[in-house]
């Protein structure tokens, strides 16, 4: 069956009415468990699975694949209105999105974040559709070496996050280096910094960090400015209306975003986190007023909500394509397939085209739904913020301890987030950024253990990343991002 | 020493657990048959989707579906620690009857490494149920055919060839493949072994970054068929059935005499009682036995391998045995 076919019997499955109602379904319980603070795609597949035991495999995917994305796109509003990401993927837009909501902008915000997901998550499906076959060529290219090249990029960022000192930013970045190596090292099976505590030895899950650097940490700053004069501005939700000024402004990030962030997706092992994060970093490092970044940009909220969504649909390559899940989500969702009798993989699209095709084509759909969902709820969903300070931020506290806890279901994890919160406190007092934190904390796991895998196959050699082209270039633009800006000091200095 | 703690955090949970709760110990007749007389816990000690999940799962879906035990079973996910925190979660339901998990070579192996204080030894095995079995895996296009030219090239340098694991050192991926090339005569002291827990392995082997993949059988059919790799070797004893399975040379068949079994079966808590001991040999047997029990281990490619307890426990002794010999000599074994 030729791809045009293919997609058509696609189509058919997405626009029978089963089909739409189950998209229907799969984005509307995705997008709503995506909101609440702490819950992420993880739990909302899990919920979900035993209810498709008894569908037809096709219907069914299309519902888990709509509760996937759905909650990618949903878990933005947390972030947003109260500085609690649910997900990896949306701890990027809570630098910009939480000071646009407290500037009183929270409606305009949601919307940009509703819209940038949707392009990002169109876009990505065009995509998607177009070069599957092509992109799993893509998906396989990056080993170890590329691995390690495409985090270190990542790195370069952390001088880009700090706002002020940059030694501040480093030091915070060690930091994130330091818990993110407890846990059993993979290399060589030694458990690290566990002083013999079983609960250690799979190292800090990311909720657990994020939830308490900003949730957390951000109620206690609440608590302790609690005598300040509310000037009211912080409960404003403002409107959602986007002035063609900021449609401009957003156009920019949103298109770029939409392909570099599907293109990250693509590569398994790095997905929406990072492609977040390398949106953010690049939007800030080519914007005309990088400074405005970090307290309320429009560019800086759009670029990694596009990302994120885009690299969601990007996920579903090695997946489909492949049958290799790039993400513990991606995981879980193969174990979807696999209880419905589905083998994702390189025959996939042969022996089940109404099921390959029926993905794709539902996303489509899945993400128009998304947006028409959406926007009319924000102006419910902000209401959120009209809720009086003690009970907010009670409900803040609570919704954090029950998403850390359905993690794992483990007490010691609770203690962990209030250790974090405690730790963000005291890094926000001594105005230390957490942003570098959870960078080096999400890409520090991975860089170290590629970089020791390169190590290994090169038997010690680094020179085994000069015959890597991709790794190599990806190397040589991150030491660019670093010298630049130190050459530009230095140039200007001798002008003057 | 290490037992000794064991049991005292044991019996220091049971005496919390007590005094939480009356958990009722079920119904003994007057013949000294055990019936359970409230739900019955599996415990899955990891997170949903992997493979202790989907047996726990479907085991308990067929004891329920087919009534062959009248009461709910319902499945609990304790993850963690590699199945060491829900390991310790049995080990404080000292003597439930109503307790049970799901366990597989990790069981023998965690320990062992000295990630666990609980191992095989301090639980009660009801019956085996299941085999899986591992496969070495090379891109369609390696210059190697079957698993002697991939060894014969490991005899000369055992460096010159990169193997990857999902799992670290020590773990069944890694185990599996050191047992057969032991018995094949390389210097298993010596491999370039790699884990990739993020992306799998899968990934390494297709773009040709890392050479072979150590993996479970299940997990290579769909890319044998679609032409992308070849499978040098499986560690069955025989060729499996089924449309590509039987495809695969067993290791044996190639002249090397070892074999590496990923057996799933189920514990109880330490201590449980003999009649429900007996109780669950025989509901195990029925369910192995059963039409739908059957269509599942051909739906999920595993192989039949039912042990009842005694048994069980004498297989588990020679597997720790062989484990901890081939570990002391990697210098991986840890107390």
């Amino acid at each position: 069956m030729d791809a045009f076919s293919g997609l058509m019997s696609g189509f058919q499955v997405a626009f029978s009415l089963e089909g739409l109602l189950f998209v229907f379904i799969g984005v509307f319980v995705g997008t709503f468990i995506g909101m609440m603070p702490g819950l992420g795609p993880i739990s909302a597949i899990a919920i979900m699975i035993p209810i498709t035991y008894s569908m037809d495999p096709s219907i069914a995917l299309v519902m888990m694949a709509g509760v996937y994305y759905g909650a990618i796109f949903g878990g933005s509003s947390s972030s947003i209105l109260l500085n609690a990401p649910g997900v990896a993927g949306t701890v990027a837009t809570a630098f910009d999105g939480y000071p646009m909501a407290k500037q009183g902008k929270a409606g305009k915000a949601l919307a940009i974040a509703a819209i940038a997901s949707f392009t990002g998550g169109t876009v990505s499906v065009v995509l998607l559709m177009l070069f599957t076959p092509l992109l799993s060529a893509v998906a396989i290219s990056f080993g170890p070496a590329e691995y390690f090249a495409l985090m270190f990029l990542g790195l370069t960022a952390i001088a880009s996050l700090a706002d002020g000192s940059a030694i501040k930013a480093f030091i915070s970045a060690t930091l994130g280096f330091m818990v993110v190596t407890i846990g059993i090292d993979a290399q060589t099976g030694t458990s690290r910094f566990t002083f013999g505590n079983p609960n250690l030895l799979e190292g800090i899950d990311f909720l657990v960090v994020a939830l308490g650097l900003f949730a957390l940490a951000e109620v206690c700053t609440l608590v302790l400015n609690r005598n300040e004069k509310d000037d009211g501005q912080s409960k404003n939700i403002g409107s959602l209306r986007l002035s063609k000024q900021d449609i401009k402004e957003m156009s920019g990030p949103v298109s770029r975003q939409s392909f570099l962030g599907f293109i990250i997706g693509v590569l398994p092992g790095a997905g929406a986190t990072i492609a977040s994060f390398i949106a953010y970093i690049t939007e800030k490092k080519i914007a005309k007023n990088p400074e405005e970044f970090g307290k309320g940009s429009i560019k800086g909220l759009a670029a990694p909500e596009t990302a994120n969504n885009a690299a969601t649909s990007g996920a579903f390559v090695p997946l489909l394509s492949l049958g290799i899940p790039g993400s513990g989500t991606t995981a879980v969702l193969l174990g979807a397939f696999l209880v419905l009798g589905v083998q994702p993989g390189p025959l996939l699209v042969q022996d089940r085209p109404e099921i390959f095709w029926g993905i794709i084509a539902s996303m489509y759909v899945g993400n128009i739904i998304l947006l028409v969902l959406n926007l009319p709820l924000i102006p419910y969903i902000s209401k959120i913020l009209k809720i009086p300070r003690p009970l907010l931020i009670s409900l803040v506290i609570i919704f954090s301890l029950i998403g850390v806890y359905a993690i794992s279901f483990n007490t010691f994890d609770l203690y962990l987030l209030l250790a974090f919160g405690v730790i963000g406190f005291f890094m926000r007092m001594f105005s230390f950024p957490a942003a570098p934190f959870i960078l080096a904390f999400i890409l520090g796991g991975m860089m170290e253990q590629s970089l020791r895998q390169t190590l290994t196959i090169s038997n010690g050699s680094f020179g085994i990343f000069l015959d890597k082209p991709i790794a190599l270039s990806l190397i040589a633009v991150g030491l660019l991002t670093i010298l630049f800006p130190l050459l530009k000091g230095r140039r200007k200095y001798k002008v003057s | 020493m290490k037992k000794l703690f064991g049991t005292a955090a044991a019996s220091l949970l049971l005496v919390t657990a007590a005094g939480c709760g009356n958990s009722s110990s079920g119904a003994t007749d007057e013949d000294g048959n055990w019936t359970p007389t409230q739900p019955i816990e599996i415990t899955a000690p990891a997170g949903p989707g992997g493979g202790w999940d989907t047996t726990a799962r479907m085991v308990s879906q067929v004891f329920e579906e087919e009534e062959i035990i009248d009461q709910r079973l319902p499945v609990v996910n304790k993850a963690g620690g590699g199945g060491a925190i829900g390991w310790a979660y049995i080990a404080g339901q000292e003597e439930s009857p109503h307790h049970m998990f799901v366990g597989s070579p990790p069981l023998i192996l965690v320990p062992l490494n000295g990630q666990s204080e609980y191992s095989h030894e301090d639980f009660t095995p009801l019956a085996n149920v299941i085999a899986d079995y591992g496969a070495f895996v090379v891109k369609a296009d390696a210059e190697w055919d079957n698993l002697n030219d991939l060894f014969d090239d490991m005899k000369e340098d055992p460096q010159s060839v990169s193997i990857v694991g999902t799992s670290s050192p020590g773990s069944m991926d890694h185990m599996q493949f050191v047992k057969i090339a032991k018995a094949a005569g390389v210097d298993v002291t010596n491999l370039k072994y790699i884990s990739d827990p993020e992306s799998g392995g899968l990934t390494s082997v297709l773009n040709g970054s890392v050479d072979v993949f150590t993996t479970g059988v299940a997990e290579t059919i769909e890319q044998v068929r679609a032409g992308k790799v070849k499978v040098l070797g499986i560690t069955a004893e025989e060729r499996l059935e089924g449309e590509v399975l039987s495809d695969f040379p067993t290791a044996i068949e190639q002249g090397i005499d070892e074999t590496f079994i990923n057996w799933r079966g189920f514990f109880g808590p330490p201590g449980m009682d003999e009649a429900a001991v007996t109780y669950y040999e025989e509901k195990f047997k029925e369910l192995n036995d059963s039409e739908a029990w059957i269509e599942i281990r051909e739906k999920y490619g595993w192989g039949e391998m039912y042990m009842d307890s005694e048994e069980y426990a004498a297989f588990l002794e020679e597997e720790a045995e062989s484990m901890q010999a081939l570990l002391d000599e990697l210098g991986l074994a840890r107390e």
